[in-house]
């Protein structure tokens, strides 16, 4: 029956191909666009790291050494809160990081072509915390050392993605090993730099020993507090100088209750030495919960995805008038075919495969439209450029939609149709 | 075959109400060719449409081979209609894109056959109507009377127990109207009920029984049925075997 069904379908579609053609575009316009949108919310709104996003906390700390500016819990340490952090060894991993930025070439090569690549000045504890994928090669074992780790993008760029640990770059003038590249590695958001509005930026290309890049002096490229001044990050080890960022990975209930425990016991060692004159308030917070703080989902976004729902009812209810005046005009054949002995059932059947054929190519071409619309969203929202991109639960979401509008659309038309009085069309 | 009692069929809209069939009363056996004879608007059709399950009724008692239709689900009549009745329209009502093959194929598709079994009977009806090679032609591609033939086929080829055909010749001139007759008359012959509306009193005298519908209700049948005997004045509204002996010696006379 079914293949009967989508035979007579096809039949159908070659009758009136022009209203067919109208309808698959109405549907197909309405699903790409909230297609494309939900592609947006889903990136943004989505968890990078579900299968550990209850277990990886961020540290926020209030250790401001004087009462002024800041009483809030504040999300970027001094370096020796962020050694005392690293030091612990409740947490499974932690990572304690800046970023930064260099330019890197192969320091075996001829041309001077230098790449702008971003750093993450990091304790290894970062890879295993965040679960980097490792192509080839491991993560530095040490804070210090003349080595590093690098992205998939950067090792296509200089060494063409060939395996390349063992390679020398030459960073900033400096020559370090690399010691492990990562594959290809999307966290969308970047859960663990959401800060300053680079949620939705890449991961990074070059990953290297934080004493190092503090040693070699690199740049701090991320917010900085301090209430000295100094010269440059070499001299921030033991200043008032906020710029490192903490994550920590507690596997438990009563490893965050110590670690907590730990950071107030820390925060009360200042207090005592008198270096802390407000109350003590250690914050932990899950991936998700970190997230939501950062209020990253862009309300622009979320404003268009409503119009965009909206957009789609419009869409429906002018495919259902299109198809209803179709099915109007197949009357006689739902009379006969009912004379004949098809059942209510499988007329109904009829419609709803001749619907859902219509749903699926709808689907397709949706989906390719909510491609363009995308490409089209990050021309006007350049800062959505690595959110673009949909997802396999987007594209089967997208089929789902498309089906369920489809049908949808064509419900009323069929009940419609099959309550004609079958004689009525019958001379 | 067929008994109905008491059945009536209103029409309503908002103004009027239209009786179609009143108290309508009639019993058809198997193997009988009736003819439905009567003045326009008089509910003939309205009571083939009620015969043939495409329209509901009022009041009333309707069995069909046995089996009382009143209140049956929807797919029980259709189930009804697809094995037990073949419908002849007047206007043919071939679906224009389709092969000859799959409009006589269409009743079958619901019937659950296997492609060889539906293939089989196709073939076979349209052998019966003598349009075999003709299967793959279209409609518009046949005359109006191969075309009233393939509809024929249509009816026939689920083997139904009873043929049920509204003035099936009424779009034919006179020598295509022949060849659709004598090909009902075969069918007769091989133990088809046929019961058919007709405006041409010829064709009425042919055939084993007729009845008139007057204004909704069986009136005098022998109207146009000149060769009975004049003595047996009855109004056959009721006992429906009486009627039916009756029209038997009328025939025989
Ligand atoms: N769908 C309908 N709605 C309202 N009235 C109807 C409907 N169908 C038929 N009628 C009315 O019922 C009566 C009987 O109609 P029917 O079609 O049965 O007549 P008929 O005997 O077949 O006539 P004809 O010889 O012209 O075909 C007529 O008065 C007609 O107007
Ligand atoms: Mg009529």
């Amino acid at each position: 029956m079914l293949r009967y069904n989508l035979r007579l379908a096809l039949q159908s579609f070659k009758r009136a191909p022009s209203l067919y053609f109208l309808v698959l575009i109405t549907l197909s316009v309405g699903v790409g666009l909230l297609s494309a949108n939900l592609a947006l919310v889903s990136a943004m709104a989505g968890d990078p790291i579900p299968e550990k996003s209850d277990q990886l906390f961020h540290v926020s700390m209030n250790t401001w050494p004087n009462d002024q500016p800041q009483a809030e819990p504040f999300h970027i340490l001094r370096y020796r809160e962020a050694i005392k952090i690293a030091e612990s060894d409740i947490p499974t991993h932690s990572a304690v990081f800046y970023a930064s930025g260099v330019y890197a070439r192969d320091s075996k090569s001829t041309s001077l072509q230098r790449f702008d690549s971003t750093v993450r000045a990091t304790t290894p504890g970062f890879f295993a915390l965040a679960n980097a994928p490792f192509a080839y090669g491991s993560a530095f074992a040490k804070s210090s050392g003349m080595e590093v780790v690098i992205g998939d993008e950067l090792n296509q760029k200089i060494f063409a993605g060939k395996n390349s640990v063992g390679e020398v770059l030459e960073l900033d003038g400096e020559l370090l090993t690399i010691v492990g590249v990562l594959k290809p590695w999307f966290l969308r958001p970047l859960f663990y730099h959401a800060t300053e509005g680079r949620a939705f930026d890449l991961t990074d290309d070059i990953y290297a020993p934080l004493e190092t890049s503090i040693d070699l002096g690199w740049s701090i490229h991320a917010r900085t507090s301090s209430t000295v001044s100094y010269k440059g990050v070499k001299f921030t080890r033991d200043r008032n100088v906020f710029y490192l960022q903490a994550w920590v990975e507690l596997a438990n209930k009563s490893d965050k209750k110590a670690f907590q425990y730990y950071l107030d016991q820390y925060s009360q060692s200042l207090k005592t030495a008198g270096e802390h004159p407000l109350a003590i308030r250690n914050e932990l917070r899950d991936v998700n919960a970190w997230l939501l703080e950062q209020n990253i989902v862009d309300q622009k976004v979320l404003a268009f995805t409503l119009a965009s729902v909206l957009f789609l009812c419009v869409c429906v209810f002018n495919a259902s008038s299109l198809l209803l005046s179709r099915f109007h005009s197949a009357k006689f054949e739902v009379g006969l075919r009912r004379a004949v002995g098809a059942s209510n059932k499988q007329m109904l059947m009829q419609g709803v495969t001749e619907s859902a054929l219509l749903g699926v190519i709808a689907g397709i071409t949706s989906l390719l439209l909510s491609w363009f619309f995308l490409k089209l969203s990050t021309k006007f929202l350049p800062d959505l450029a690595n959110l673009a991109i949909i997802e396999p639960k987007i594209l089967i979401l997208g089929m789902l939609i498309a089906l369920f509008t489809a049908v949808s659309s064509a419900l009323y038309p069929l009940y419609r149709a099959n309550r004609y009085t079958i004689s009525a069309e019958l001379k | 075959m067929l008994i109905m009692n008491n059945v009536s069929r209103i029409y309503r809209n908002d103004t009027i109400q239209t009786h179609a069939l009143r108290d309508f009363s009639l019993e058809v056996n198997e193997g009988e060719f009736v003819a439905v004879t009567g003045p326009s608007g008089s509910g003939k059709s309205t009571f083939l449409n009620v015969a043939g399950l495409l329209d509901t009724f009022d009041q009333g008692e309707y069995k069909l081979d046995g089996i009382s239709v009143h209140g049956l689900k929807d797919d029980e009549l259709s189930k009804l209609r697809n094995e037990k009745i073949g419908f002849i329209f007047q206007s043919y009502n071939l679906i224009p894109d389709y092969s000859i093959f799959d409009n006589v194929d269409m009743p079958l598709r619901y019937r659950g056959f296997s492609t060889a079994e539906r293939k089989h009977r196709v073939e076979n009806a349209l052998e019966k109507v003598g349009l075999a090679s003709r299967a793959n032609y279209l409609p518009s591609q046949l005359s109006g009377g191969q075309q009233q033939r393939v509809a024929i086929a249509r009816a026939l080829a689920g083997e139904p127990k009873i043929l049920l055909a509204d003035e099936p010749t009424g779009n034919l001139d006179s020598l295509m109207a022949r060849q659709v007759m004598e090909l009902l008359h075969n069918l007769n012959q091989e133990g088809t009920t046929i019961i058919m509306v007709t405006h041409d009193p010829d064709q009425a005298r042919e055939v084993s029984r007729n009845i008139q519908i007057i204004d909704g209700q069986i009136s005098d049948f022998r109207i146009y049925a000149p060769l009975q005997t004049t003595d047996k004045e009855q109004s056959n509204t009721k006992g429906t075997t009486d009627e039916h002996s009756i029209e038997q010696e009328s025939v025989d006379a």
